[in-house]
């Protein structure tokens, strides 16, 4: 917990360091280095079914996996998928560790000032996962209670802002479900998607709340590219409209989710 | 218990281990040679080099290791330090290592009865001399055991080197909890695989433990 904390709080100031000092330095744009090495690196946490995660021949596939891919065939070069924390990956960014984030990240103003989004590239909504005797039946229950969250993500900050729960947070989403199955927290709140078909994969016995649309808020999910890359920006963005356009994004999501999240 | 996704995603998991095992090592030289430097430090007559490997060994003693990756890893490109987060690993997990190294072997060197050197030295013996020629044999035998531990704590900590993706053991038994929805079975096959590591190690520090309580 406490190096969790730590971790946060570290990766946060190096976030902040970082972005001060890239805004000072004047770059060529990223689309140039990227065409030049015929090669966009791209990261993504690997801990995300059915996003991105390992399969049993260990390579990362998903629905992000596939987004990237095509993005990166439309911009003719090669991709190079990176797995790395989820709660580390804006940093890492920053750090010129790979070119772009696609990894399920919620667009948010506080992550807007650190980074540029390409996208919306799909959307979700909020749901809240019990246990499927628990006594709390909507949203108006979820009081008092201890919630799992994902280190960093968007419901974590929700969660916390509504001042009356308590909140634990994960790694990922298989730990909160055996500390749901163990009784050590009282609810999950993620993302819909991965909770559907983790439960459908495991049989657990849970009741999905999804709350109003006030609460649920349905997010936008975008493709995180480093501050001052104009031209790099504007090539994914219309590589990823020619991919709705055409039909390959919603082969990609029926493959992946089963329908079509755009 | 699914002992066929253990059998069937075994290979991976042994292809992680090579690569624990292989940042282990590394990081394990690169810690011996940077703790030969801090002893020489500590031991020196200059107060100078003494001050600076006093203050090496308390600032990487005294913070955490995964700060110590993080500041090399992504304060790192600030500085113009561009590493692969493999050699960023090494050198963070060495760097830290060291220390500790230095303090195990500065301890086997003082614990080298002192009468040994006053002998050395009335007979005519350089200080060098007398470190190469009497301390530093009888010194050696005493600090196996705590290099040993080091060696231990190292590949027990390097699991730190998953948070800046390098893709090592416990990075890749995340990811395979993360899409198997198994965390009790894969949990239990990278213990496994730490604890064939760790052992060993051990063998090989009893092995030389003998060699030399033989002479």
């Amino acid at each position: 917990m406490l190096t969790k904390k730590l971790k946060s709080l570290i990766v946060a100031s190096t976030v902040a360091a970082a972005a001060l000092l890239s805004t000072s330095v004047v770059h060529a744009d990223d689309l140039k280095s990227i065409q030049d090495s015929k090669e966009i690196r791209i990261a993504m946490s690997g801990q995300y079914s059915p996003f991105s995660f390992a399969n049993e021949q260990n390579q990362i596939v998903g629905f992000d996996a596939s987004i990237s891919e095509a993005l990166a065939e439309r911009m003719g070069v090669k991709v190079k998928i990176i797995t790395t924390p989820f709660d580390g990956i804006i940093a890492g960014l920053l750090a010129k560790k790979y070119d772009a984030i696609i990894a399920s990240m919620t667009i948010t103003p506080e992550r807007q000032k650190a980074v540029d989004f390409v996208g919306p590239y799909y959307h979700a909504g909020r749901t809240i996962v019990v246990k499927d005797d628990s006594s709390i039946k909507s949203l108006d229950d979820l009081k008092d209670v201890v919630v799992g969250v994902t280190l960093g993500d968007a419901h974590d900050k929700w969660a916390r802002a509504r001042g009356n729960l308590k909140v634990r947070t994960y790694k990922g989403l298989p730990e909160m479900l055996v500390d749901l199955e163990a009784g050590r927290i009282d609810a999950i709140v993620m993302d819909s998607v991965p909770v559907l078909v983790a439960v459908k994969e495991t049989g657990q016995k849970v009741r999905i709340i999804t709350p109003p649309d006030s609460d649920g808020g349905i997010e936008g999910m975008g493709i995180a590219l480093r501050k001052n890359n104009p031209e790099l920006k504007a090539t994914m963005q219309k590589a990823l409209e020619d991919m709705l356009a055409d039909g390959t994004y919603e082969k990609i999501s029926m493959k992946w989710i089963g329908n079509d999240i755009r | 218990m699914d002992l066929t996704l253990i059998q069937r995603t075994f290979p991976f998991f042994l292809e992680a281990a090579w690569i624990t095992v292989q940042i282990s090592v590394l990081a394990l030289l690169l810690g011996f040679l940077v703790a030969i430097v801090l002893v020489a430090g500590r031991l020196s007559t200059v107060l100078t080099f003494r001050c600076l490997a006093r203050l090496y060994i308390s600032v990487f003693r005294g913070t955490p290791c995964l700060v110590q990756l993080f500041i090399i890893y992504f304060g790192g490109p600030q500085i113009g330090l561009e590493l692969e987060p493999f050699a960023a690993g090494v050198i963070g997990l060495g760097l830290n290592i060291a220390a500790y190294m230095a303090e195990s072997i500065r301890g086997a060197i003082t614990n080298v009865d002192p009468g040994q050197e006053e002998a050395s030295r009335s007979i005519g013996f350089g200080r060098g001399q007398t470190l190469w020629l009497i301390t530093l044999p009888q010194a050696a035998k005493l600090m196996i055991r705590p290099l040993g531990v080091n060696a231990v704590a190292l590949i027990k900590g390097s699991a730190l080197v998953s948070t800046i993706s390098v893709v090592e053991l416990s990075y890749t038994a995340q990811r395979f909890i993360s899409s198997t929805y198994k965390p009790f079975e894969i949990f239990m096959v990278s213990a496994l695989l730490y604890i064939v590591m760790v052992y060993s190690v051990r063998f090989i520090v009893d092995y030389l433990d003998n060699r030399f309580a033989a002479r």
